[in-house]
C-alpha cells in the first residue's frame, strides 16, 4: 500500500498509510469529543483531512478565497531570540523585526514584546517600552500590539512576594496555596492594568494576553477581570491567547462571571474571554509528541471546531511548535505547518491564525 | 449494611473526600469484622482510583484530590489499628523528582510529585532547574528507588541523558528505576537514553509505578 510522509508529534519523520492515517484521525478527533464533551469531526471532515495528508506535495495551501488572517505573537523574539526562546538568533533591533514582520512576511498584524515576555518585569522599564512602542507605531501601518504574558509564577517565590503553589501542594497547604493565587491575581490584574493603560497613552494598537492560563485557574482569572477593565477604560483592541487547550486547576475554586474556571476546554473559554470584552481569542490545543500528528491534528480540529461554532469573537488559533497539531520541534517541519494551516482555515474554519 | 455497600460508601467518601465519613466507614467496618485489607483495597482504593481518573479527564483538580487523599489516608489509618503489624501499609517506593538543570519549568513536575505522594510514595522533590549531581546526592542519601527528571526544552533535555550516565558512574543505575517526562519527551526518547519509564503525565508516572512497585 501508498505511505505517505508525515511526523510524529516530536517531529521525526514516518510514514504512513491512508487506513493508518485514518485510524488516528478517527482516534484523535474521539479522544477530543471525549474530553471536550463534544462533536467529533465528521466524515467528510475526514475525508478532507485525509486529502490534506495524502497530497504529496511537501507543503499544502487553502484554496483562492479561504485565506485567513495571520496575527503574531512573541514578538520579534522569533527572529532575535535565541534558540531557548524559540528565536533564530538574527541580530537585529525590536522595530526592526516588527519591519520585517510587516514589510517581507506580510503579517497582519504584529506586536512589541519583550524579551521576557511577561508583564510583571516590563513594570519597572514601562516608560522604554512607551518609547519604543511609539517609535513602531510611527514607522508602521499594521495594527500593532503589545504582547506578554500572564505568567503569575512570577508573583509567587523565589519570583515575587508569594507562597508558591507548587511548593505548598505537595506539603498539603491547601489553604496558603489558594490564598497566594487569590493574592497573586489582585497584583496580576493591577499591573496588566497599568501596562494596558499606558500603551494606550502613546497609541498601541491593541494588547495581547499571550499563553493565559500558564499557571492556571488564577492566570486566566486575573486576565479576565485586567481585559474587562481595559475594555472599558481604553481603546485598546484585546487579544486573549491561551497557553493550553485546558485550564489547570491549580487553585481549583476561582470563577469568573459564576462560572469555574478550572477545566475548561476551548469552547467553554472562548464565551468567558467574550464576556469580559476581548475582541480576539487564540485557543491552543496542545500536541502530544508521542502521537502522530495526523491524531494530533485531528484531535486539535476537533476542538477549535467546536469552539469556533459557539464563538461571536474571531478565532486567531495557535499554530506554531508544540500547538494546533505542529510538532514540537525549535524550526516545526514546514510539511505540518501547512496542513495544520490548511486544516484550521478549511474544516475548523478558523478567522485567522 | 452489605459488604458490597460498605465498600461503595468507602469509594465514594474518598471521591467526596469526606474525611469524617471515611472514618466513621472504617470504625463501621472494624465493627463489623470485615478484613481491613479487603476494606482497603475494594473500598477506599477504588475510590482513588476513581478521584484519578475524574482527574485525568479534567473533572477534578489537585487540591481536590490532595483533601481526598486525606481522606483515604485517615480511613487506612483506623483500619490499621484492627490489621497485624506485617499487613499495615507500606510506603510503595521512594522517589527523587526534580526538573533538569537549565529547565525553570516545574507546575507538571509539582503535579506528578503531589500524585506520587496521594498514591503513597516517598516522594523528595528537588524543585527545578536542579544540577545533576544533586539527584544523584539526594538519590543516595535518601537510599531512592526511583529518580524522576523532568524537562520541557529539547534544549535541557539532554541533562536527562546524563543523569542516566551519572547514576552510572555513581553506582547507582542498578539500584533505581529512573523515570522521564515533560512536554518533549517521548517514549523513543527514553528507550534511547536507557531511561526504566517514560510518562507522559503525572496519572500515567503514578500507574507505571504503582505496576513497578506495588
Amino acid at each position: 500500500m501508498t505511505k505517505y510522509i508525515t511526523r510524529m508529534g516530536d517531529g521525526q519523520r514516518v510514514e504512513m498509510t491512508a487506513d493508518e492515517l485514518m485510524r488516528d484521525f478517527e482516534l484523535g478527533t474521539q479522544d477530543a469529543a471525549k474530553r471536550g464533551k463534544i462533536d467529533p469531526l465528521t466524515q467528510d471532515d475526514l475525508k478532507y483531512l485525509l486529502e490534506i495528508f495524502t497530497c504529496t506535495n511537501k507543503i499544502v495551501s487553502v484554496e483562492p478565497g479561504n485565506e485567513v488572517v495571520l496575527t503574531h505573537d512573541i514578538g520579534s523574539l522569533r527572529l532575535n531570540g535565541d534558540q531557548a526562546n524559540s528565536g533564530v538568533g538574527i541580530p537585529l533591533s525590536r522595530i526592526q523585526g516588527i519591519g520585517v514582520h510587516e514589510r517581507a512576511f506580510a503579517a497582519d498584524t504584529f506586536e512589541l514584546g519583550h524579551i521576557d515576555y511577561s508583564y510583571k518585569p516590563v513594570k519597572p522599564i514601562i516608560s522604554m517600552e512607551q518609547t519604543e512602542m511609539e517609535t513602531a507605531q510611527l514607522t508602521t501601518t499594521i495594527p500593532l500590539f503589545y504582547g506578554a504574558m500572564p505568567n503569575l509564577g512570577t508573583y509567587y517565590r523565589p519570583d515575587g512576594p508569594f507562597g508558591n503553589p507548587s511548593d505548598l501542594l505537595p506539603m498539603g497547604k491547601i489553604q496558603e496555596a489558594r490564598e497566594a493565587q487569590e493574592e497573586a491575581v489582585h497584583h496580576a490584574t493591577r499591573d496588566m492594568i497599568y501596562i494596558g493603560e499606558k500603551m494606550n497613552a502613546v497609541g498601541g494598537d491593541g494588547l495581547n494576553f499571550d499563553t493565559t492560563g500558564a499557571a492556571g485557574d488564577a492566570d486566566m482569572k486575573a486576565t479576565l477581570h485586567a481585559v474587562e477593565y481595559l475594555k472599558q477604560h481604553t481603546d485598546l483592541a484585546i487579544e486573549v491567547g491561551m497557553a493550553g487547550e485546558f485550564v489547570l486547576g491549580i487553585h481549583g475554586g476561582l470563577e469568573y462571571d459564576g462560572v469555574r474556571l478550572a477545566g475548561l476546554y476551548p469552547h467553554q473559554q472562548v464565551k468567558l474571554v467574550e464576556k469580559a470584552g476581548a475582541d480576539i481569542f487564540g485557543p491552543v490545543v496542545n500536541t502530544n509528541t508521542g502521537k502522530s500528528i495526523a491524531w494530533n491534528l485531528s484531535r486539535a480540529l476537533t476542538f477549535i471546531k467546536a469552539c469556533v461554532q459557539v464563538s461571536n469573537i474571531p478565532v486567531h488559533v495557535n499554530v506554531g511548535m508544540g500547538v494546533g497539531g505542529i510538532p514540537v520541534f525549535e524550526t516545526p517541519c514546514i510539511d505540518s505547518v501547512t496542513r495544520a494551516s490548511k486544516a484550521m482555515a478549511e474544516i475548523a474554519k478558523v478567522d485567522g491564525l | 449494611m452489605g459488604k458490597a455497600e460498605l465498600f461503595e460508601q468507602a469509594a465514594q467518601a474518598v471521591v467526596d473526600a469526606n474525611k469524617d465519613a471515611a472514618i466513621d466507614i472504617a470504625k463501621q467496618a472494624i465493627a463489623e469484622g470485615i478484613d481491613p485489607v479487603e476494606m482497603i483495597n475494594d473500598g477506599f482504593s477504588v475510590g482513588m482510583s476513581r478521584c484519578g481518573e475524574l482527574f485525568d479527564t479534567g473533572e477534578l483538580f489537585l487540591p481536590e484530590l490532595i483533601v481526598a487523599s486525606d481522606a483515604m489516608v485517615s480511613a487506612i489509618a483506623v483500619l490499621e489499628q484492627a490489621m497485624p503489624v506485617e499487613q499495615t501499609s507500606k510506603k510503595l517506593g521512594i522517589a527523587v523528582v526534580g526538573t533538569i538543570e537549565g529547565d525553570v519549568h516545574d507546575i507538571g513536575k509539582g503535579i506528578v510529585a503531589t500524585m506520587l505522594r496521594v498514591y503513597g510514595f516517598e516522594v523528595h522533590d528537588l524543585g527545578r532547574d536542579v544540577p545533576i549531581n544533586v539527584f544523584v546526592e539526594k538519590a543516595k542519601e535518601v537510599n531512592a528507588n526511583i529518580v524522576g527528571s523532568s524537562a520541557l526544552m529539547t534544549t535541557t533535555q539532554v541533562g536527562q541523558k546524563a543523569l542516566e550516565q551519572a547514576l552510572k558512574d555513581a553506582g547507582l543505575r542498578d539500584k533505581v528505576k529512573t523515570m522521564v517526562g515533560g512536554a518533549v519527551c517521548t517514549q523513543r526518547w527514553a528507550d534511547k537514553i536507557g531511561s526504566d519509564l517514560y510518562a507522559e503525565n503525572a496519572t500515567d508516572a503514578v500507574t507505571k509505578l504503582k505496576e513497578l512497585f506495588s
